[in-house]
């Protein structure tokens, strides 16, 4: 029996390949920018991401229990395991801590999602104080992917606490309703609960545009001629303004309804798109009350990318795959110095030992190559790649 | 180019209409013959299963989509609602022989393993879930109103538009479980990257539905 237990996955062949080429890349330029690798449990104790989680979140957690009867969840989100982290390895003193990861995350999947198993790899910037925490990450976030080939995507921003202070005035239930209704996309059901709401006019008019604020950056101006003096919206436009300074303005993208899936978000958050794709690659935010609630100080921003998706739209994806070098008749000592010769360039290969051309050729295509030379004569063909992803 | 899904099938004419009273280019769309995609100016139309719709402006193939609320609902795909169209209005219903009403009426204890025939399980789990009792699902993809005469359910969770089927095969309303309408749908990046121009149509959109709204 070979396969795999229902919603678990093999990743292999060119997926893998690139999947390995983007976390490579990823974690060197996070790392030269001082954020320190981080392997967290697979195993996390249920007590401690309970409370923390939302109850949309919390019913999609694996529940097991370990060896020594402690009951306990597969890891469903790192940034919960790294802000611990940083509450039981770091005194105050060696603080702000960065953070760079790797890891699988383990979910019930939600639609169109089957796989109970997915890779992220993510950053986090936790007990920083002042300004720039948010701004740094994000560069480095945008610097990442271009590295990746994906100079197309859109980074959406938000702030929660938009939404947040909009309904500070409404009682509690009806104000979480609302923000469950954005988070799920059910405008109907958002504008029937404002409807049915006892909320003061102002915070009313200001919540019947929280949906159609978004777009271009011009939205911060509108919204903040909606909500007048001490419209909280400086975080945002504090970060907006660093991006533009950095050339990215054209790829930055406002909306002020977005409320992302966990709830722990307590300042400005943003999702990523790339240009191909209409699934997010993933996202993030400033999560300040989530350190408090552990009880640290001081600001925390982070975000996590699916690496398989990001991966698969990467510029690695389509190049990944080797190429076949036929030793041909060449003696092995004189095909490993010419095949050496190709690799130091940065081309990845896969010798062939073969006699036989034709046997090397068509192993080549079998094997998802996209290339093949002849290390002797030093002609090559060019093949069709792809043939070699290996996933389940 | 904007790309929107319709749903083939009984809502498709009410989408069509829609879009033809929004005064959308839409050339080809009233008579499609075998055609699955159409495109007209600024505008593409996919025309897909009903239950693939969801699917299309998840994964972002369309910006927009119609959508009945039943699909919306089974599918639980990330997207976001814009407006209820009001057309297609139907309920999503419990029925079953008369004799099984008293059981629905009292605690949820007399609903535990009751065999529910459906072509909407995640709906039917959802219900009764909520209800507190675990009842025995049985997907079905047709002729779901055979099922208790057959002896496979006790009762179905399927939508009902006039009754008329019910009642031939001899079933009751037993419990009511939702609305639903054609609803138009965008997906999340389109609203997130896209939003002026998917907010000028979907508002044309919704202004022609509020016209022929029944």
């Amino acid at each position: 029996m070979n396969r795999l237990p229902r919603g678990c996955i093999n990743v292999g062949g060119g997926l893998a390949s690139a999947m390995e080429d983007c976390r490579r890349i990823f974690l060197s330029l996070f790392e030269a920018w001082g954020y320190r690798p981080f392997l967290p449990s697979a195993l996390q104790l249920l007590e401690s991401s309970w409370e923390r989680l939302p109850p949309s979140f919390r019913s999609r957690l694996v529940a097991v229990n370990t060896p020594y009867g402690e009951p306990c969840c597969l890891r469903g989100d790192i940034t919960l395991a790294a802000v611990a982290y940083l509450a039981s390895h770091y005194s105050p003193e060696e603080r702000p801590l960065r953070i760079c990861y790797c890891d699988r995350i383990y979910m019930k999947p939600r639609p169109p999602k089957t796989s109970i198993e997915s890779f992220q790899i993510g950053a986090e910037f936790l007990g920083w104080e002042e300004t720039g925490g948010e701004a740094e990450i994000l560069a480095l976030l945008l610097s990442v992917l271009d590295s990746l080939g994906l100079g197309r995507t859109t980074i959406v921003l938000g702030d929660s606490t938009f939404l947040q202070r909009a309904v500070a005035s409404v009682d509690t239930s009806t104000a979480e309703n609302l923000a469950e209704a954005l988070r799920k996309g059910a405008l109907p059901e958002y504008y029937s609960l404002l409807e049915d709401g006892d909320i003061p006019d102002f915070y009313r008019r200001i919540l019947e545009e929280i949906p159609r604020l978004r777009g271009g950056l011009s939205v911060l101006g509108e919204a903040e001629k909606l909500w007048g003096k001490g419209a909280p919206l400086s975080p945002l436009k504090s970060m907006v303004s660093t991006l533009r300074g950095l050339g990215y303005e054209s790829r930055v993208s406002i909306d002020l309804s977005l409320v992302r899936d966990l709830g722990y978000y307590s300042g400005p958050v943003f999702d990523i798109y790339s240009g191909e794709s209409g699934r997010s690659l993933g996202g993030g935010g400033r999560y300040d009350r989530l350190l408090s609630t552990c009880g640290l100080g001081g600001r925390a921003v982070g975000f996590a990318l699916d690496l398989e998706h990001t991966a698969s739209l990467s510029r690695f994806h389509a190049t990944g795959a080797p190429v076949m070098a036929w030793a041909g008749g060449l003696e092995t000592e004189e095909a490993l110095i010419r095949a050496k010769k190709i690799t130091s360039e940065g081309t990845k290969i896969e010798m062939s030992w073969t006699v036989n051309k034709a046997a090397s050729l068509d192993a080549a295509e079998k094997r998802g190559c996209r290339a093949w030379v002849d290390l002797a004569s030093g002609s090559s063909h060019t093949l069709s790649p792809g043939k070699g992803d290996r996933s389940c | 180019m904007l790309t929107i899904a319709l749903p083939t099938g009984r809502v498709f004419a009410d989408a069509a209409g829609i879009i033809e009273a929004a005064g959308l280019p839409c050339r080809g769309l009233s008579s499609p013959g075998r055609k699955l995609v159409i495109e007209d100016g600024d505008f593409r139309y996919i025309l897909a299963k009903p239950s693939d719709v969801p699917l299309y402006v998840s994964y972002g193939t369309a910006d927009l989509a119609f959508a009945g609320g039943d699909v919306l609902l089974e599918s639980a795909m990330p997207l976001v609602e814009l407006f209820d169209t009001g057309k297609g209005r139907c309920r999503v219903v419990v029925a079953g022989p008369r004799s099984l009403a008293p059981r629905f009426l009292g605690h949820a204890s007399e609903l535990m393993w009751l065999k529910v025939a459906t072509k909407y399980p995640r709906i039917a789990d959802g219900h009764f879930s909520a209800r507190g009792a675990q009842v025995d699902i049985i997907h079905l993809h047709g002729s779901i109103e055979l099922a208790p005469k057959l002896g496979l359910s006790d009762c179905i969770l399927d939508i009902v538009q006039t009754g008329g089927t019910l009642k031939a095969n001899s079933l009751e309303v037993l419990e009511h479980v939702c609305d639903i309408s054609l609803r138009l749908v965008a997906s999340r990046k389109s609203t997130a990257l896209r939003w002026d121009e998917v907010q000028s149509v979907a508002k044309k959109i919704e202004e022609a539905a509020e016209e022929t709204r029944p």
